[in-house]
This record gives structure tokens, sequence and C-alpha cells, in this order.
């Protein structure tokens, strides 16, 4: 039989706060395919926007369709509301960055013997520009361009995967 | 005419090909399009599964006891594996799962390369390789087949593959960390026919015991696998005397072809159709270690990106374009070590339940850029420790995966991935006075990397082998001659997280009743990390220095019945050996290769830990606590990194949360976030110059140079994110 799960339940086990004997039970079970949409449920009552959420990519971000204008664009948002533009476009670009490049700094994460080299390594913090939250790190080599971590097929995702109509967007 | 009297008549090489243009035709293996046995009778079927399983499990666990090597023994490091005539995998062992599709191409090899008519494929026979160009994923992984004949006709393989911890290269133990050509990699055995009549050829184990420093482990293991391979192979046999040969053909190429539909479909249930991509580094110091070849290049580094796509009918695709040429070092790779990488992953993030065979192989593919150390164009390249960059290489797969989890809402299942972990390695004289040489397994039980719900595992994993285990002290004090004077969790080795990653461990060993200890640590990134975190958690620390003390006071220490150094401790400017001892003390960088060690000397080498997941400072306060209680996180760390303030009750040595000061601390720490960074694109444009400029060290340049050649999408990619022109060059 198909395993399904409650609100409740899948709420505690992405927040990691189901005993671990259960979340051991669901993890060996197959998985309830239910699952996606009582997620997306459970994110939406948490951001502080009515925008519906069209796919989780990360902590805390998320493509959306914008009830604003332009009505229906898949932008990307942080949970506290914050933009980043088309979730075609890396959403990085438009976050603030803080490099981790100097002895001090380092230090503060990584001190003594820990240390990385700052000439041949740096650590590429992507702060959300408006509630100041780490959205992502990059340990990169100085010069290594940006990464640009996933570019969904939404449109198959939703059409053939889910079997659900993906809202339109109007351009 | 039906299957089985059809393959009577062809060779086994026409027999190959003839399913290969099956699966070119239909798309399906074997040019099975239905499921036929498992749709007519589904509980004959699985149970016919579930016993070839159980038979391999059962053939690993007996071979154990037969081997001499801890590495085997103590440590799990052993795989059998049940194959077709053609050598596609049909069910495998718990352990080193890695060798799916390796020890595939090994007996594909033999039947490519006209074996059945020289040196002849009979009842009886044994075959061994060690060879990664034909499909092993380095020396040390010994793999050993026997046919599987029923009635006259070839019905299948049993094989298995043991992790030898001696293979008599340039420098002792098994991942010969100086080889930089094959030359120097140690002993090959390339597709040999190594016994008939079910036994080891005696010149065959005459050739062991005389290249080898401690040959009793390699030979030993030798007979455990052909112990388990004749297991294997008679019960197999018992097994189509109850089922009918035809009905075992049919089942077990239907086992392959569900195996592909599985992936495919769980592919489909958990992921997210799309692109995703990730990267990673590996810094290598050697410059002016000793011992290094002329030929070798000194210090470099590698970059790995690694762009995953995930196709609508749940195919995934695998893009390592964009890294590094191979060198004259032992860290380059063959398609089948790739092979092996991809499985790591894939039984472990994907074909945890269903039937783990070579059906997933089909369900996925990979581009391996020609020249590069994923598939060098020469077969003469060393790859003796080619963990070292397809480690990391399939800890980015992992974390692609795991995005991909992440947006589905399988948070459960979401991982941060392996992280490679250094491994000791040693030879010269032994506590007993003879010679000897071995690998120091214990670096099975690392840190891993965070979950998407939890932290990681503390000292109990490695990718490579998902049974992760590090061995009793005192069996490996039997084998090397150095004691412990401890094990210990090494405070701050996980990557910070809302989710920490695991920990690893540190080991502090007294060399003892020795003159001459040679030690040559292998996979060992230095300076960069070769890992990563995830969602907002930090890479774990790349455990990159080894600390030596030479002619030291112990002696004196232990007389006076001061403390001994069990640790590096807790003080990340000073070690405990720094601390409590004296003499000669030296702090290696990169792989530890120096000149040889003796009794009353001091040596300690840290494991690896796993990436984070998520926002540290929205790390859970208490679970600080029982971090920092318990050794995993220090006090200095706790504030710093995850901003929480924590009180010292000293009378009860316990530890509080004070919570207002760290609600006020969380909001400063954003505050100071915010103050602190610069908008992305005014970040770009700043560095923009520094990239026009080529303002980097040597190693970072040339690793643009080398990447930006062999790579023109990179290049591209890489003049068009910092709008370079087009004459740009590193």
């Amino acid at each position: 039989m198909m395993a399904s799960y409650n609100h409740d339940t899948v709420r505690d086990l992405i927040d990691g706060r189901l005993p671990w004997q259960s979340t051991r039970s669901i993890m060996s079970q197959y998985k309830d395919d239910d699952r996606f949409f009582k997620y997306i449920d459970i994110l939406q009552e948490r951001v502080t926007f009515n925008d519906p959420i069209l796919l989780p990519i990360g902590e805390h971000l998320y493509i959306v369709a914008k009830q604003g204008e332009p009505q229906g664009e898949r932008v990307v948002k942080c949970g506290c509301g914050y933009e980043f533009g088309h979730y075609t476009q890396n959403w990085k670009l438009k976050a603030a960055i803080n490099v981790r490049d100097e002895e001090e700094e380092i230090a503060e994460i990584y001190p003594g013997r820990h240390s990385y080299d700052p000439d041949w390594m740096e650590i590429r913090e992507f702060i959300c520009p408006g509630c100041a939250t780490l959205l992502e790190v990059e340990a990169a080599a100085p010069g290594y361009p940006i990464v640009f971590d996933f570019l969904p097929d939404l449109e198959t995702f939703y059409r053939d995967w889910l079997g659900q109509e993906l809202p339109a967007e109007t351009r | 005419m039906n299957d089985a009297s059809k393959n009577e008549t062809m060779t086994f090489k026409e027999q190959l090909l003839e399913y290969d243009r099956k699966f070119r035709e239909t798309g399906c293996y074997a040019g099975i399009t239905e499921l036929k046995y498992r749709e007519d009778d589904p509980l004959r079927y699985e149970s016919l599964h579930t016993k070839l399983r159980s038979m391999t499990i059962a053939a690993r666990e007996m071979a154990r006891s037969i081997s001499a090597s801890p590495g085997v023994r103590e440590v799990g490091e052993m795989v059998v594996a049940l194959y077709t005539p053609e050598g596609d995998a049909i069910s495998l062992s718990t352990g080193i799962m890695v060798h799916v599709h390796t020890m595939s191409r090994f007996i594909k090899w033999m039947i490519q390369n006209g074996y059945e008519e020289s040196p002849g494929i009979c009842p009886g026979d044994i075959f061994a390789n060690n060879d990664a160009f034909i499909g092993t994923v380095q020396v040390p992984d010994v793999m050993v087949v026997v046919p599987i004949f029923y009635e006259g006709e070839l019905v299948g393989w049993a094989g298995t593959v043991a992790h030898e911890l001696e293979v008599g290269g340039i420098t002792p133990g098994g991942d010969v960390y100086l080889a930089q050509e094959r030359f120097t990699e140690g002993l090959f055995v390339t597709a040999e026919k190594v016994g008939y009549n079910d036994e080891l050829r005696r010149d065959y184990l005459i050739r062991l015991e005389r290249n080898l420093r401690m040959p009793i482990y390699w030979m030993f293991d030798d007979k455990a696998k052909v112990a388990a391979n004749l297991e294997l192979r008679d019960q197999v046999k018992e097994l189509i005397d109850d089922v009918g040969l035809d009905y075992y053909k049919r089942a077990t190429r239907e086992f392959i072809e569900e195996g592909r539909r599985a992936q495919l479909s769980r592919v489909k249930q958990l992921m997210v159709p799309g692109r995703y991509r990730g990267h990673t580094f590996y810094g290598h110091l050697t410059e002016g270690k000793p011992g290094i070849l002329p030929l070798s290049d000194g210090n470099l580094l590698y970059s790995i990106p690694l762009e995953l796509e995930v196709n609508g009918d749940g195919q995934m695709h695998l893009d390592f374009e964009g890294t590094g040429s191979w060198g004259y070092h032992s860290m380059n790779c063959t398609p089948a070590g790739m092979d092996g990488g991809l499985f790591v992953t894939l039984t472990q993030s994907m074909n945890y339940e269903g039937k783990v065979n070579d059906g997933a192989w089909l369900a996925t593919d990979m581009n391996l850029p020609l020249g590069t150390w994923t598939n060098p164009d020469r077969h003469t390249v060393a790859t003796a420790t080619s963990w070292a960059l397809l480690l990391p290489a399939f800890g980015i797969f992992q974390r692609l995966l795991s995005r991909g989890f992440v947006s589905r809402g399988f948070k459960e299942e979401a991982f941060v991935g392996q992280v490679n972990s250094p491994m000791v390695e040693m030879g010269g004289q032994s506590q007993y006075g003879d010679q000897f040489g071995m690998a120091l397994f214990e670096c099975s039980a690392a840190g891993s990397g965070a979950l998407g719900i939890k932290d990681g595992i503390d000292t109990g994993y490695v990718g490579w082998n998902p049974e992760s285990d590090m061995g009793n002290m005192e069996v490996w004090e039997q084998g090397i001659p150095m004691l412990y004077l401890g094990r210990n969790i090494t405070a701050d080795s996980g990557g910070p997280g809302r989710h920490r990653g695991g920990t690893s461990f540190t080991s502090t060993w007294l060399v003892h009743n020795t003159d001459e200890l040679t030690i040559a640590t292998s996979e060992h990134s230095s300076r960069v990390f070769d890992n990563a975190g995830m969602c907002g958690g930090y890479p774990a620390p790349t455990a990159h220095r080894h600390f030596t003390v030479r002619n030291s006071n112990i002696q004196q220490i232990i007389d006076e019945q001061k403390p001994l150094p069990h640790e590096l401790g807790n003080d990340p400017y000073k070690s405990d050996m720094e601390r409590l001892v004296e003499g000669d003390m030296n702090v290696i960088e990169g792989p530890h290769i120096d000149k040889p060690l003796q009794s009353g000397d001091l040596f300690a080498h840290s494991y690896n830990g796993g990436g984070g997941y998520g926002d540290p400072i929205e790390r859970d306060p208490l679970e600080i606590v029982r971090d920092v209680e318990n050794g995993y996180v220090t006090a200095e760390i706790a504030e710093r990194t995850h901003a929480v303030v924590l009180n010292h009750d000293k009378e009860r040595n316990a530890w509080h949360v004070d919570e207002d000061a760290t609600a006020s601390l969380r909001k400063k720490t954003r505050n100071g976030r915010l103050n602190k960074a610069v908008p992305v694109e005014e970040w770009i444009e700043s560095e923009r110059e520094r990239v026009l400029e080529r303002d980097f060290v040597t190693e970072v340049r040339k690793m643009y140079q080398d990447t930006m050649g062999i790579s023109s999408r990179f290049n591209e990619e890489f003049r068009e994110f910092w709008r370079l022109p087009k004459d740009f060059v590193m």
C-alpha cells in the first residue's frame, strides 16, 4: 500500500522534529507520492507573502508565481519576501555577498589548523538582502565564476511528473 | 528457437554483441520489453532474487573469516557479486558496492578480447584483475572472478573484490600515493587466468609472495575470494537445479531490466527535472617533498565542476566538462573508476530498496572528457589513489541529487555528501623485526555530510563503504609498529550549519619497537575544501596537516608520570603535542611524505568531517550545548559561528544557554552580515579587475590555463561570466 502522512507528520519530519524511530521508519518505507503538495502547503504557511510557491529550490528560497505585476511571473523569492528576479536567472546575482579571504575572517569559522589558504580558495557567503539569512555558501578558487545551482524544468515537472497544470506566465 | 538453444550456438562474444544490439533496438535490457515472470508469478520471481542476494551476502561473510587482512575482516572492504554470461551485474552483497559495473567491465573486456579462444574460459578457471583501464577503481581493488557453467553452458560469473592493504608500489600500502606513472603503482594482474580446476596457480602465488611487502594480505584475500566465488557458483547451480535453467536465465535478466526501470521511476519520484550544477576543488602539495620524481609538476589545484541533467523520462546525464587534465600523479581515474563513484552514490541515494544491479547503469550516462583526470587518453597514467578526485566529484553528485530531494519535499533523503578521508599507509620494519607494509584502514569511519533534517554521522561514515567501521585499535596495533595514545573526536571538524556535518576523529600514536617506519598518507587535499556545505551550511575543514615529534622526551614523561598527549586537543593554534612534549616538532602540510620515524617518535593524523546544511545561526542552541558538552564543537565556534552564548558551570562541568544573550547575538550577527556584505553585482565588478590582471597564485593560474585549454565550454562560460575580451588568455 502506498504510504501517506498527514500534514503534522510531514511538517515535523522536514523540521527534523519527528522522533528518530518514526523518521527512520518513514525513510525505510516506500515514499509517499502525495508529499510534494503537502510540503508546499506547509512552506506556504511559513512565508510572508501570498504568491503561490511553485517549487522550493533551497532553504528559504522558492520559485513563486507572482500575484502582483507582472502577474504569474515566475520569480525567486526568499521566505521574507525579498525578490531575486526570474527563476531562469541565477538568484545569487541579486544577493549580497561576503567573501572570507582574510585571516581574521577565516579564523571566525576555521581557526588555526582548520584554516584554508586564501590564495587558493575563498568562502563566498550569499546572503538575503532582506532578512540576512545565509542562503548558500560557495567554496571556490579565487576567480571561479559563481555557480548557477539549479534551473528546473518546471513545465515538464508539473505536466508530466505531477500531472498538474502549471499556472501560465503572462509574458 | 528459444534464448537458451540460440545461445549454445553463439560464441560468448557474439552473445555479448547480441545483447548490446537488443538494448539499442528496444531500449530495454536484453530486449526484455515486458517483465513477464514478474507479472506472472511475483512471489517466485522475488524469491529467486532474495535467494541470490542472500547467497552473495553469505559468501562474503564466510570469506571474511578466511582473510588475514584487518581491512577485510574488521572493516569489511569486500563485495561478492553475480553476473550474467555477458558480464552484467544481477545481484550484489553488502560491502563495497562500488564494483557493480567495474567487475562488469572486467568480464566484458575478457570476452571482447577473445579470451574464449585464448587463454580459454573453462569450468574451474579463475581470473583476476586490478587494472583500472580494464575494470576496477585502483590497484588495491583486486577482483577475482570464476565462470559458472551449467551442463556445459556458460550461465554466469561469480566475482569478488577486496581492497588489498599492500600492493608493492613505490610507497608502501595499497593507495600508492607517490606513484606518478603506472610503472610505480605496484603489482598489476591484468585480466589474467590465475587458476584452474578451482585452485590458484602456484606460480601466481609465488609472484605475489615475491613482489609484495606483506604478501599475507593479498594471498589470503585471494583465497577468500576464490572460496566466496566457488560457494556462490555452487549455490547458484543448485538453485538452477530447482528453478530450471530457462527460468533462471530469463528471470535474472528481468531483474536487470527491472533495475533500469526502477532507477528511472525513482528519479521521477524523488527529483525534479532540470539542470543542476555544482563544483568542488582538490589541492595537491608535493613540491619539495622527499621522493617526488622529476615528472611531477609540483603543487597543483584541480577544479571539479559537475553538471547533472535530469530528463523528463528520468534519465540522468552527468557531465564533467570543465575539469582538468590527467597528470603525473596517482589521483587520475578511469571510466571504470568513475562507474565506481556513480554506484557509490546511487546505491546509497536511490537504489537502497530496489535491485542493485547494472540496470541503474543503463539508466544513467556520463560525459567523461577525454584527456581529463576522469578519462586519461593513455593507459600508463597512474590511478593508484583515484579516490582522491572521484570521491569529491561524486560528493557533488550527492549534493545535486539532494537539491532535487529538497525541492521535491523529501528532505529526509537530502545528504550533503561524502568527504574524502585520507588514509595512513606505512611500511619499513615491523615491531616483530620483519619487513612489512600496510594501509591503516581506520579512515573508513570519518564524518558524513549533514542530512536535510539532522546532523551528519559522527566518526562512522565514508562514501565507499556504507558499512563503515574503523576497526579496533588493538587489531591495528597487531599489524603496525605503533601504539595508540588516543583516538578522539576532532572538535569543529564538521561543517557548521543548522544541521552540522558529522565530525571526524584524530589518532595519535607512539612509534614502537622499530628502527624504520615510513609513513606515506594518501588522498589528502591541501589548502582547499574538497567538500562543500548546502543551503547555507559550510564545508568541513580539510584535515591537511600532520604532526610528528622526533627525538621526543616521551620516555621521560612516562617515567615521571606526566600527562601524555592523547590528542591534538581543542586549541587550534597549539596542539597537545606542542604543549606536552619536547623534541623536534614538525608540522607537515598535505600528504605526509617524509623521512622514516623510529621508536619513541610521535605521529598524529586527522580524518575529515562532513559539510553542514542550512544557516548555522538557525541551529537549535540546545543542540549546541550537547555539541560542546560532548566535544563535537568548541565553545568558541559555538559563539562565533552559531551565535550561541553559553555559560559554563565549572562545578558541574555543565553548559547552559544564555537565551537573552543568544537572541541578541543572533540579531547582531544578522545586522553584521548585511553591514559587511556587498551586492553581488558590485563584487563581480571588482573581481573582474582581478581576473583581467590575472592576479592569482601560480597554482590557481595554472588550473585556469589547463581547464580553459581543455574545455572550450568552460573557456566560453568563464569569459562570458567575467565579460572578458574574446582574446583573453589566462
